[in-house]
């Protein structure tokens, strides 16, 4: 009798799966083998006809390997989710905010821009050791979204999360102060919302990119 | 014999089905399938287990290692609780789409 572990180990050597995934495979699979040989033999058949009969039944072994794969690595959509975009985008908030937390409660002090009452600018306040330390912030975030399989759309969310809040804030927060606040002074409002979006949401994100996407390009390709 | 597409789209309810009344091994699920369907439906190991793969990793069937009299292992497949639930509404939908191809093309409902 053919050693049908053996067989399958053979056909299925490309696969890629955990070892002890692999094992229990091929061991179920040439259960199967072994039983169709057996009920050919019954049938009457001669021992090459019915190894030859029960070997047919694999089909392709390329096809078989490769469905085999991606059945037992194939996540649960909503499990995808949380791997490739909830899990890395919630780190990459976590850290930020609280390294921002720090920052602000340990210095260093922020640069803040100099003060021209008669022009009404409003005033840039930029948290420079926060924006260095966010490219690698993003780059986490790239990693740990790449390695789930994450998307591109999945990775770049996962890079950009924490500037999330403060863009809600200026694309909505601020629209409804003007309407609802009559005390706000609606004439520094328009630089207003050009310096704060500038300062706490486009540096920060280049940032974030910055870091993130080179890893993203470096980890996320080779894995396709 | 029926078409690759079509038998894929059709397994999960004969696997359902052919599991409905007791548990089966791999091997005993696809004879079931080919004898109960006097041979219209035969899988290949590439059609079979990675459907079982996918069906319990949704806990739909449960995969169980029994070791037999003779000292074998053999992983036997039985329908759970939420593989149960699904085999209704998966034959009232087949169930639509025979009547349904029987009103279009005159095929008629096995």
């Amino acid at each position: 009798m053919p050693d049908w572990q053996e067989v399958v180990r053979q056909h299925l050597h490309g696969i890629h799966l955990a070892e002890n995934d692999v094992a229990e495979v091929v061991e179920e699979l040439a259960g199967h083998l072994e039983e169709a040989y057996r009920y050919n033999l019954r049938q009457g058949l001669t021992v090459e006809a019915a190894a030859q009969m029960a070997l047919q039944q694999s089909g392709n072994w390329r096809e078989l390997e490769g469905e085999i794969e991606s059945s037992r690595k194939e996540e649960l959509p909503m499990n995808k989710r949380v791997s490739q975009f909830w899990f890395p985008a919630f780190v990459t908030i976590f850290l930020a905010m609280l390294l921002l937390m720090v920052i602000e409660t340990l210095g260093p002090k922020p640069w803040i821009s100099p003060a021209r009452p008669l022009r009404m600018t409003p005033v840039a306040v930029v948290y420079f050791a926060w924006i260095v330390t966010l490219p690698f912030i993003g780059a986490l975030g790239a990693w740990l979204s790449s390695r789930a399989g994450g998307r591109p759309r999945a990775v770049f969310g996962s890079i950009v999360f924490p500037v999330l809040p403060y863009l809600g804030f200026f694309v909505i927060g601020l629209p409804i102060a003007i309407i609802l606040d009559d005390k706000v002074a609606h004439n520094i409002m328009l630089p207003a919302f050009f310096v704060g979006f500038s300062t706490w949401v486009m540096l920060p994100a280049i940032a974030l990119l910055a870091g993130g996407l080179p890893i993203h390009f470096l980890f996320g390709r080779s894995r396709v | 014999m029926i078409g690759p597409k079509i038998k894929r789209g059709t397994a999960e309810l004969a696997i359902l089905s052919v599991l409905e009344s007791q548990a089966l091994h791999g091997y005993e699920i696809a004879r079931r399938i080919e004898q109960e369907t006097r041979g219209a439906l035969r899988f290949t190991l590439a059609a079979l287990y990675p459907m079982l793969y996918r069906m319990e990793k949704h806990k739909l069937v449960q995969g169980v290692w029994e070791t037999s009299s003779n000292g074998r292992r053999r992983r036997c497949y039985r329908l759970t609780v939420a593989g149960r639930k699904k085999l209704a509404p998966l034959r009232r939908e087949w169930a639509k789409l025979f009547a349904a191809l029987h009103r279009l093309a005159g095929v008629s409902n096995a």
